[in-house]
């Protein structure tokens, strides 16, 4: 034992253990529990690098895929998608007109060598070449099973025992009380149980020198980084569970190493192995190390820019254009509307408000984040924990409960854990086992909503009553106040009705629709719904905002401050479920008679928009034919939200790549299938930019993260991306992996990203440029995004509606070089005729997503 | 009209045949054929069980045809059906549908879809084999089929490590499971001196008395058969193999793994029932068995934190209480008990990714965190040891390891001297001069010829050890499994009778499967590719053809059913004798190790995650 007192005393001066242990939680995964889905940048970690220059250090530290692989940029130009005129104008840029014909040479025919050969996981290769080891293989598997039966949130009969003690403390106390050992060997067992047992000892045994040891660590944590980076979120936001569990990411290293000697012990035998680096004689590596870039990141890059400008451009010219037609045509009239209808951002909404605009042209539609501006925890009646209703990053604290529920959810009789028992086991697979077989059936040919099912609808009761309006000063519940004060409510409804314009003209009817998603067998389920509403449906937030908006003191301090919403006018929330294009209406029996026949025919044009809706939609579906009847079709994507066997109830974010900040007219008028956020704002309303920073704040993090989740999931869906769905096995109910012994998967599953286009987000903002500048700059967080270029920016300029481009610092004016925008009459038509993609392949997948239309009717 | 199981049992195969002639990505014509395969193959099943009700559920008997006949020995499909056959079938046809569809959309755009619906139905038609067989030979084919689909399902995903790693674990696995069949049928043919089939078992079986005298008969046929059941049904000490099955798509674990796949021993027992009968100490070990693996693995579904391992284990501890059931004789209650432990596990497989938003949700409103006592008491100390144990599978997994693959992996290593050259330089001279001693029939003293045949066994058996365990290139494994399969025929040669024919068709399988291996390498070694089997290659990301043609050439090494090598392998086990166990032995565990020898070399070229890194990799431990 000498060994490890002396490796007390030595100097922390190589080994800075913390800072270590921070870098490397840093450097990993940071998906919570899946049963919250929060979309994040997957390579978070290099967010304070130039984009290319991130992507490419991280591809070299860690053999990740960062974009499209060479030829399939090459066949993305050949068929078109890649544009000539935007290749050579990007080239020119870069390397001047000189060099076109060299650089044209050096993208589209040369051969290059681009094998990627990580940094990371060099070091703990040569335990197999040293000893013909492989230490993965005899460890993780039962590691695993550990720290996953430690996390279980109640999937086992069984709990860990002392798990309230700590991951480590409880292996120990087990050991010490069990008459049987996790460990093999004596050595390692005995280490376990010295309670002031550091990593530096351990690290000492297994690896032997200090300098190595993060590197060690790094090769460790990223052999397993779905674990290491569950681990490590868990540290820090351990409220991320239901079932809290204490984990530190240092006690799992610490676990890990003692069953690597207890392997190396058992495999070799004790004493017959010397630490790594004494064994092997590493050749020392920077992990760290910049990354210079290459020709051959130079040509990724070129084509990069030129996949995401060939698409750019042609939305540029659209919109240009588009302003053509519109002066010719109907210039957008203020006459009287028969309803307005706030949606969320989400681009998913843009085919909805598209419709219901055709349905009944005399409505306005308007878009702003989800969560409608109000923060809060939401606890259900009879719910044990409270849910967060607004984005991740905000911490409310106002407390929304709902007062009682009438119904109560059933439970499904085939999930039941006692099937799992010796002797009900017996019992129930003789008497569910003939329920399950008419289940099968019934499941295939009929499905239906179930308890099983998660249902947006469920997530708050329909008939529920809330607690909306702070009832005094005393009610706190857990350091929350219950409810708003009219100030409160007041304030954060001025707010939202300022920052997107809505400020005159009131319609009768002001809907405010939040959107869910529904889907069956899918994990993942938190990452169709809304994000700004932290992975959850918008429901809560609708009707409290709908509430506020309502409240007659909220009036009466909005008209003292300007703003006037007539008394004739009522806010009424919803929801649309956006898997099964369903809509429900909040508190309808609240309006007043006239207002609820209006609501009724209002209601009828949401209805006949969700029919066109499905039909848009289904032209991706495999199981739908999109020129069938509309109910049917309807029908059918109904089915499929609750469809056991449909691992693609709809397709989340998949496609999305602009963000429009501006007033509807903008864009209203143009099919841009789905791939557009869209923030309503209006320059106009606010010309110095006041509310345009509030409107701009999240949308880089809540947009751009969404954007660039789904870019990496689909550039590289093995490493970033969560894999195909269907061998998921549900870990502990917090994460997914592949079989019994693998890793977590984090990131996206392929079904979600097939559609995908992997191109950065292009956010438009229609104001002068200068006030654009002016208000990014406010915020280091937020012109950090655009500086480093992990998203664009283009500001339309309102006078002349020209477009200036934010690069290197400045707008730079772009004109754009397409000339001509297709137009159709009728995109019904246009849907009709789309093809469904031959494969998933992006070179297939990408003639699924349709160029940008005007439509002319 | 008994001809109708003839074609019951074959339709499926034209139904695999017709699912090879879509093209990859016409999903729609690929699922018409599967889907058209089993509905037709319920009509006919319906068909047939109205007539078999017509005739009062006799047991129904269809001689077949001679595959290959000659005075001493023949190869005969036979088919059969019995209350057993139509209930596992009417289930196998329900749940395969059902999975079917299930599959229709669910599979939808994965690359996999043809390889996917090809599998099935090929698992499909093993298992109606299985269910129909007149007798041992004809279940054997079938069983095979079902072995080897299963192979391919488990590394359904095969750029990735652990789908590949797991599926050469549970084919050897398998593998074991096959050759006791083989031995099993081999003492059942020298017991009854013919091919008897299950229909004159059935009326041979007599009432009181065990059917088997001879003692050594009486132990050693049922055991082999009850080796083979328990390593198919996930019995202990096999059990590990089911929880790492699941590597596919959800929808073929959940046919496979969870409800048909994993009763056929239960099956096998029933079928093989008259040969045990009355033997008290055969069903006190079912029963031990079958009961010691109900508690044991019910113990560890309960500490399983994640839904298809908790979902296997449960399986498992069924399938024990089955086994008891059918060593109790009460045969018909076993039936219902696999009836519905196949369709409930099916369910719960198939949904069970949405167990965590039910959980979840269901723990939203009714969480209590657990109490936490902390009695002294020695029954918590056997608690958390149950416990301890249990996460560590009761070291099920580390037993097989340590018991099967170490000592083939030790011995394999010390066999330095076993090289391919040394092989061809060697041993291929040795072995023309024997087999020019067999042809002219040379002189030899008596007691070098007695010991002849095992000596070449034994030297059979150290080549394919040491292909098993060859790290360097691929066609020095490749050479010697070659060489091993020629000593084997002539270690039989000198056993028995020579029989030109035989050996003829024996080598005609081995010396083309041989040679088109070869051109295989040559063929990568062109393209500059490495041959390495130091580690997976994963070739078959670039050269998917290659891979198919590598993968035929391998099966006909192994002796896979349709080869004529296995036509010649079972006639060579016709050859020993009754009391040569050693020869058995050897012979036997050469033809295993041979089998994982090959399918690894075929798995560490072309599965696995590929070499080159200018695109997506999978990590290893995903």
């Amino acid at each position: 034992m000498t060994i490890h007192k002396s490796s007390l005393n030595t100097s922390s001066k190589g080994f800075q253990e913390e800072q270590v242990l921070h870098r490397l939680a840093h450097y990993l995964p940071s998906q919570t529990p899946l049963k919250d889905f929060i979309h994040h940048n997957s390579l978070h970690a290099f967010q304070d690098m130039k984009f290319y220059d991130a992507i490419f250090k991280a591809s070299k530290m860690f053999g990740y895929q960062v974009t499209l692989q060479l030829n399939e940029y090459r066949k993305l130009f050949k068929i078109g998608r890649i544009r000539r005129d935007i290749l050579e104008k990007l080239i020119v840029e870069r390397k001047g007109a000189a060099h076109l014909e060299h650089w044209l040479f050096k993208t589209l025919n040369q051969r290059h060598d681009y094998n990627i050969d990580p940094r990371i996981g060099r070091l703990r290769a040569c335990w197999k070449e040293a000893y013909h080891i492989d230490l993965d293989n005899l460890v993780q598997p039962l590691l695993f099973r550990m720290v996953v039966s430690y996390l279980d949130q109640g999937i086992a009969l069984w709990h860990f025992p002392f798990e309230d003690k700590g991951l480590l403390a409880a292996v120990r106390e087990l050991e010490k009380r069990s008459l049987v050992s996790f460990f093999r060997t004596r050595y390692a067992r005995t280490l376990l149980m010295d309670e002031t047992l550091t990593l530096k000892q351990l690290l000492n045994v297994v690896v032997g020198e200090e300098s190595f040891y993060e590197q060690y660590l790094f090769d460790q944590a990223f052999a397993h980084r779905g674990w290491s980076g569950m681990v490590a979120t868990l540290e820090q936001r351990p409220d991320t569970l239901l079932y809290r569990k204490r984990i530190t990411l240092r006690e799992f290293i610490m676990l890990e190493l003692l069953m690597e000697i207890d392997a190396l012990d058992h495999e070799l035998g004790k004493g017959r192995w010397r630490p790594l680096v004494k064994a092997a004689q590493p050749a020392s590596l920077d992990l760290f190390a910049d990354v210079p870039l290459t020709e051959f990141h130079e040509v990724l890059m070129i084509w990069q820019d030129a996949f995401e400008w060939s698409y750019y451009d042609e939305v540029l010219a659209g919109l240009q254009q588009l302003k053509g037609f519109k002066t010719q045509k109907d210039p957008d009239t203020t006459e009287e509307r028969v309803f307005q209808a706030i949606f969320c951002i989400d681009e998913r909404e843009d085919s909805l408000r598209r419709h219901i605009e055709m349905t009944q042209p005399r409505c306005e539609t308007l878009g702003a984040p989800g969560f409608f501006g109000v923060e809060f925890f939401f606890q259900p009646a009879g719910g044990k924990f409270y849910e967060k209703l607004c984005p991740v990053s905000v911490t409310p604290k106002y407390l929304i409960k709902e007062k009682e529920a009438k119904g109560h959810r059933k439970r499904e009789l085939l999930y039941t854990k006692r099937s799992y028992t010796f002797i009900q086991g017996f019992l129930l697979s003789l008497s569910l086992g003939l329920w399950a077989a008419v289940k099968l059936f019934l499941d295939l040919f009929r499905p239906k909503m179930s308890p099983a099912i998660s249902n947006a609808f469920a997530h708050m009761q329909m008939d529920a009553e809330l607690i909306i309006e702070n009832p005094g000063p005393d009610a706190v519940e857990n350091g929350l106040q219950i409810g708003f004060t009219v100030p409160e409510m007041a304030e954060r409804v001025e707010r939202l009705l300022r920052g997107i314009g809505l400020v005159q003209h009131f319609a009768p009817l002001v809907y405010v629709v939040g959107h869910g998603s529904s889907s069956a067998n899918n994990p993942h389920h938190g990452a169709h719904d809304c994000g700004a509403c932290s992975g959850r449906p918008g429901s809560v937030n609708a009707r409290v905002f709908a509430f506020m908006a309502n409240h007659p003191e909220v009036r009466n301090t909005l008209y003292s401050r300007g703003l006037h919403i007539p008394d004739t006018t009522r806010f009424v929330g919803a929801l649309h479920d956006t898997a099964a294009d369903q809509i429900a209406f909040y508190d309808t029996h609240l309006l007043p008679e006239a207002l609820l026949q209006l609501h009724k025919r209002c209601a009828d044009d949401f209805e006949r928009a969700l029919d066109l809706n499905a039909k848009e939609r289904s032209r991706r579906f495999a199981s739908i034919n999109t020129r069938a009847d509309i109910r049917k079709v309807r029908e059918a994507i109904r089915r499929r939200s609750v469809s056991y066997f449909e691992p693609r109830p709809e397709l989340g974010h998949g496609t999305n790549a602009l963000c429009f900040v501006g007033h509807r007219s903008l864009t209203k008028g143009l099919f841009l299938d789905r791939r557009a956020f869209m923030n309503s704002y209006d320059y106009r309303t606010d010309p110095d930019g006041k509310f345009l920073l509030e409107v701009m704040k999240p949308l880089p993090p809540v947009c751009g993260g969404i954007n660039l989740e789904y870019y990496f999931s689909r550039v590289d869906n093995y490493k970033l991306g969560a894999g195909t769905k269907l061998p998921h096995n549900v870990m502990g109910l917090i994460g997914v992996a592949n079989s019994s012994d693998g890793d977590l998967r984090p990131g996206l599953p392929l079904q979600m990203i097939e559609v995908h286009d992997p191109i950065r987000l292009l956010i438009l903002v229609e104001h002068y440029p200068e006030v654009v500048l002016r208000t990014i700059r406010q915020q280091p967080e937020l012109y950090n995004w655009f500086k480093d270029e992990w998203v664009h920016l283009v500001a339309i300029h309102p006078d002349d509606n020209t477009f200036y481009y934010f690069t290197n610092e400045r707008f730079e004016l772009y004109t754009p070089l397409k000339d001509r925008i297709d137009t159709t009459p009728d995109i019904y038509a246009l849907i009709e005729q789309a093809q469904e993609m031959e494969s998933n392949y992006i070179v297939d997948a990408t003639k699924e997503n349709l160029p940008v239309h005007i439509i002319t009717h | 009209m008994n001809q109708l199981l003839a074609v019951i049992a074959v339709w499926p195969l034209l139904g695999f045949v017709l699912s090879l002639l879509p093209g990859h990505r016409q999903e729609k014509a690929i699922f018409a054929a599967a889907i058209g395969t089993v509905i037709v193959h319920f009509g006919l099943l319906i068909v047939w069980l109205v007539f078999w009700a017509a005739q009062g559920f006799a047991h129904a008997y269809w001689k077949g045809f001679d595959l290959y006949a000659t005075r001493s020995a023949h190869f005969t499909i036979d088919f059969y059906f019995d209350t057993y056959t139509a209930v596992y079938l009417l289930v196998t046809v329900l749940l395969t549908f059902v999975i079917m569809m299930f599959s229709r959309y669910y599979i939808h755009r994965e690359k996999g879809y043809k390889r996917f619906f090809n599998n099935i139905l090929f698992f499909y038609f093993g298992l109606t084999m299985v269910l129909i067989a007149g007798n041992l030979e004809t279940l054997l084919i079938g069983w095979e089929f079902i072995g080897v689909t299963s192979f391919f399902l488990i590394a359904f995903y095969r750029d990735r490590y652990l789908p590949v790693k797991n599926a050469l674990k549970v084919v050897s696995l398998y593998r074991i499971a096959d050759i006791f069949m083989l031995l099993g049928i081999w003492l059942y043919h020298h017991y009854f001196e013919h091919n008897v089939s299950f229909f004159e078992l059935h009326n041979l079986m007599p009432k009181g008395e065990p059917l088997v005298h001879d003692h050594f008969f009486a132990v050693g046929i049922p055991a082999a058969f009850l080796v083979a059941a328990l390593v198919k049904s996930a019995q202990l000490p096999f059990s590990s193999w089911l929880p790492r099955a699941m590597e596919g798509p959800t929808s073929s674990s959940a046919i496979f793994y969870s409800s048909l796949s994993v009763h056929i021993g239960v099956f096998l027992l029933i079928r093989t029932y008259p040969l045990w009968q009355e033997q008290a100490w055969f069903e006190y070990a079912l029963i031990v068995i079958g009961l010691a693996t109900s508690i044991v693995t019910t113990l560890i579904a309960r500490v399983q934190s994640t839904v298809k391992t908790q979902i296997a284990y449960s399986s498992i501890a069924q399938i024990g209480l089955m086994m008891v059931e059918v060593a109790l004789g009460w045969h018909t209650f076993a039936l219902i008990h696999f009836a519905g432990n196949a369709f409930l596990r099916t369910y719960q497989l198939l949904v069970s990714p949405s167990v965590l938003s039910y959980m979840i949700h269901d723990q939203f409103f009714h969480f209590s965190p657990p109490q936490h006592h902390l009695r002294p008491g020695f029954w918590n100390r056997v608690y958390w040891s149950i416990f301890v144990l249990s996460i560590r599978e009761w070291n099920l997994d580390s037993i097989m390891y340590r018991l099967l693959w170490m000592p083939l992996k030790r011995l394999g290593n010390s066999l330095n001297f076993m090289t391919a050259r040394y092989a061809v330089y060697v041993f291929l001279p040795l072995y023309i001069l024997g087999l020019a001693g067999v042809v002219f029939s040379l002189a030899m003293p008596g007691v070098l010829l007695a010991w002849m045949p095992v000596l070449l066994a034994l030297i059979s058996l150290l080549m394919v050890i040491k292909a098993f365990v060859k790290r360097e290139e691929a066609h020095n494994a490749w050479v010697l499994v070659i060489v091993s399969q020629l000593f084997l025929a002539l270690a039989i040669a000198y056993n028995g009778q020579f029989d030109p024919v035989q050996m003829i068709m024996f080598y005609s399988g081995i010396l083309v499967s041989g040679a088109l291996g070869f051109l295989v390498f040559y063929y990568l070694r062109k393209a500059k590719e490495s041959l390495s089997l130091k580690r997976f290659q994963g070739h078959s990301y670039e050269r998917p053809r290659l891979s198919v043609v590598f993968l035929i050439a391998s099966l006909g090494l192994i002796g896979f059913p349709i080869t004529p090598t296995f036509i010649g392998e079972d006639l060579m086990l016709g050859h020993i004798h009754k009391n040569q166990y050693l020869l058995t032995f050897l012979i036997a565990l050469t033809l295993i190790v041979a089998g994982l020898a090959v399918l690894r070399i075929y798995a560490r070229l072309f599965l696995g995650p590929h070499q080159e890194t200018y695109h997506e990799i999978a990590y290893r431990s995903s």
